[in-house]
């Protein structure tokens, strides 16, 4: 993905039916005047929005022809995007609305696999607006509640004032053991400083050198198999790069479908350069991302966060790409 | 880039540059203008002999245009159906509200358009439109020579209706995939269409015989077909590639001519020279090359690299004109022979 000032801004907001994405879709807009939004909704979603640009479309979830299993696009973003940057008149940012049971996956890819998308757009951040009182209860029936966390920037944890501070405090536990690196915001009526929820350029390879996965729970409550739970690796001995490539390579072309998001900085022997990646199923984008900070600590950091993690031998894996 | 130290073709010299602030977003013959669709919701009547015309249409991009026989009709993001008669008059033909009209055509006086999974017929006889329901979002549409086909391109192939005893008739090509623009050829014998993967796919109508032209760098944005075998002349790649149709099998296991091979960037748009053997092919950074559909093809010129994608690239219907649009805005009009 390029990365460029011309190119439009795009955040995805996720959430079930009724959490509260119409609410903070209108407060953005209606906050944030003087800027000029597109907003991307779904036929089924909720009415009244507020803003002159509303684009209807159904979300349409297409296969690649490229071998990848789990390679899925949104067809129709594709075709709206590319129609939107056909317009004279030029956009701030574009907003996309996505149903309560969507699966974030495919719009994230869709800027991986579609280069015209990639060179005028960037995804910015997916947002995902979660209601208190119910979310632990969506979480244990449907499988997208889970995909929607486990894809997050940034969680809106909204309608806080219905709930007590210990079911607070659950939810959030419930939240970080699925993804630790999402930021949390309580709300009520999705009040939050927009800041927070807009312009965050979390799928830029900068962002990922702000990862810091300074714990290591290795010690998960007994979990069903089809939860979603995220795992991190620090190495202080610089890894092998042949090593590495070959051993994550085949880790995401055999366990690609149910690795979810993946990010790391990379520290390998004889290169003065740290690398950065960050990936979604099989797809990744990584580069060098200039040397190393003086001051900093010479380290790699690996995050990965998916289902059936512990199948992956993914300790062992990372391990063995330790240089000699 | 120093443009004080760049040669300009003789079509630079002796033609018009327009910046009009808006991306060209498609172009079509109509009597002897061309008209221009525009990202800002306008048209513009390009005459060989006057200035051109400006006709404030759409809000929003224009996303498809086309010539029927008494105007331009046009789709736009705004829901609007239209029609636009070459002395600036607009009519609605129809208003889809907050759905994009992709695609448009038209055939003697039937026009249509798609709207989501939907196309939308409008014949002489009835002001209620025909719909023929698809799959999924519609890609593209194209009408065949006679009027009696329309193929419509969706996820998953292509659809063809075929008009029998007043009724649509339809007939599924499937291959795998999402498909965009979708053509004929010349003698209707094939059907072409562009893929979000880096290539073409083709069928021969007649048995459904099926196969893809692919090896494109880039996405193919643009085809047309040019010469007597024919040629489907197709962008995508740093040059023009040529796919030979004639023969019983068409371009199955042959390869494929490249011309216009002196630009630096992948081809964005193609189109013929009525009535000659060769291209007309625009690049990504806004260079145009015309050369000729042979083995060892000359290059002519005729616009320097602007910076900025070639997104149109039309020829007056008397051939006298060429215009180029880009996708900032810049047109060049320019007389195609020497005077």
């Amino acid at each position: 993905m390029e990365n460029s000032s011309s190119q439009v801004p795009v955040t995805v907001l996720t959430g079930f039916l009724g959490a509260g994405k119409t609410t903070l879709l209108n407060r953005i807009l209606t906050e944030q005047h003087g800027r000029r939004y597109a907003v991307i909704v779904n036929e089924f979603g909720e009415q009244g929005i507020d803003n002159d640009l509303v684009v209807d479309a159904d979300e349409e979830v297409f296969e690649m022809n490229n071998g990848c299993i789990c390679c899925t696009v949104r067809g129709d973003l594709i075709r709206i995007l590319g129609g939107l940057m056909k317009r004279a008149d030029q956009l701030d940012a574009i907003i996309v609305e996505t149903t309560g049971l969507a699966d974030p996956a495919p719009v994230a890819q869709t800027f991986f696999v579609d280069q015209d998308v990639a060179d005028q757009t960037k995804l910015d951040a997916i947002v995902t607006v979660a209601d208190a009182v119910h979310l632990s209860s969506q979480l244990g029936e449907h499988h997208e509640a889970e995909e929607q966390i486990a894809f997050a920037d940034v969680v809106l944890l909204n309608k806080i004032d219905l709930v007590d501070q210990s079911q607070i405090t659950g939810v959030k536990d419930r939240i970080r053991k699925i993804n630790p690196y999402t930021k949390i915001i309580e709300t009520n009526r999705c009040a939050a400083p927009l800041d927070e929820v807009l312009g965050l350029n979390a799928f830029s390879l900068d962002r990922v050198l702000e990862v810091e996965p300074d714990f290591l729970d290795s010690d998960h409550d007994h979990e069903h198999d089809d939860d979603v739970t995220s795992v991190s690796f620090v190495s202080d001995t610089p890894l092998d790069l042949e090593k590495f490539e070959k051993w994550f390579g085949n880790l995401l072309q055999t366990h690609g479908q149910n690795i979810l998001r993946s990010k790391g900085i990379l520290d390998f022997k004889n290169e003065k350069d740290r690398y950065v990646f960050q990936g979604v199923h099989m797809l990744m984008d990584a580069s060098p991302m200039g040397p190393w900070p003086e001051k900093s600590i010479r380290n790699s950091r690996v995050v990965f966060i998916g289902r059936k993690l512990e199948t992956m031998n993914l300790k062992e894996g990372f391990e063995s790409c330790k240089s000699d | 880039m120093n443009k004080e130290s760049v040669i300009k073709s003789r079509f630079e010299e002796n033609g018009k540059v327009f910046e009009t602030g808006a991306p060209v977003t498609g172009a079509v013959s109509i009597e002897n203008a061309v008209a221009v669709g525009f990202g800002d919701g306008s048209i513009r009547f390009f005459w060989p002999d006057n200035d051109p015309i400006e006709v404030q249409a759409h809000s929003g991009a224009i996303l498809s245009i086309a010539s029927s026989n008494d105007g331009v009709i046009t789709g736009g993001q705004d829901g609007r159906f239209l029609k636009i008669s070459t002395n600036a008059e607009v009519e609605e033909i129809y208003n889809f509200g907050t759905r994009w009209v992709d695609n448009v055509a038209a055939f003697e006086s039937m026009v249509l358009c798609s709207s989501g999974k939907n196309v939308y017929i409008w014949s002489d006889e009835n002001d209620k439109p025909k719909i023929l329901e698809h799959q999924s979002t519609i890609g593209g549409i194209a009408i065949d020579q006679n009027g009696r086909r329309i193929a419509v391109s969706c996820y998953g192939g292509v659809t063809l209706w075929r008009l029998e005893k007043n009724k649509w008739k339809s007939s599924k090509f499937a291959w795998k995939g999402s498909h965009g623009k979708v053509g004929f050829s010349p003698d209707g014998k094939y059907l072409v269409t562009t893929m979000q993967e880096n290539e073409l796919h083709a069928w021969r109508i007649r048995d459904k015989a099926s196969f893809a032209m692919s090896g494109y760098p880039s996405k193919v944005k643009s085809f047309t077909w040019a010469g007597d075998n024919p040629y489907l002349v197709t962008a995508g790649a740093k040059e023009a590639i040529c796919w030979p149709f004639d023969g019983k099998e068409g371009p199955k296991g042959r390869k494929p001519l490249c011309i216009a091979s002196g630009g630096q960037q992948n081809a964005t748009f193609v189109e013929s020279l009525p009535g000659e053997k060769a291209v007309f092919a625009g690049f990504r950074n806004g260079m145009v090359l015309l050369s000729e559909l042979s083995e060892h093809p000359n290059d002519v010129l005729i616009q320097n690299p602007t910076g900025s994608e070639v997104s149109n690239i039309s020829i007056s219907p008397d051939r006298s004109h060429i215009l180029v649009g880009d996708s900032k805005g810049q047109i060049l009009w320019s007389p195609l022979w020497e005077q």
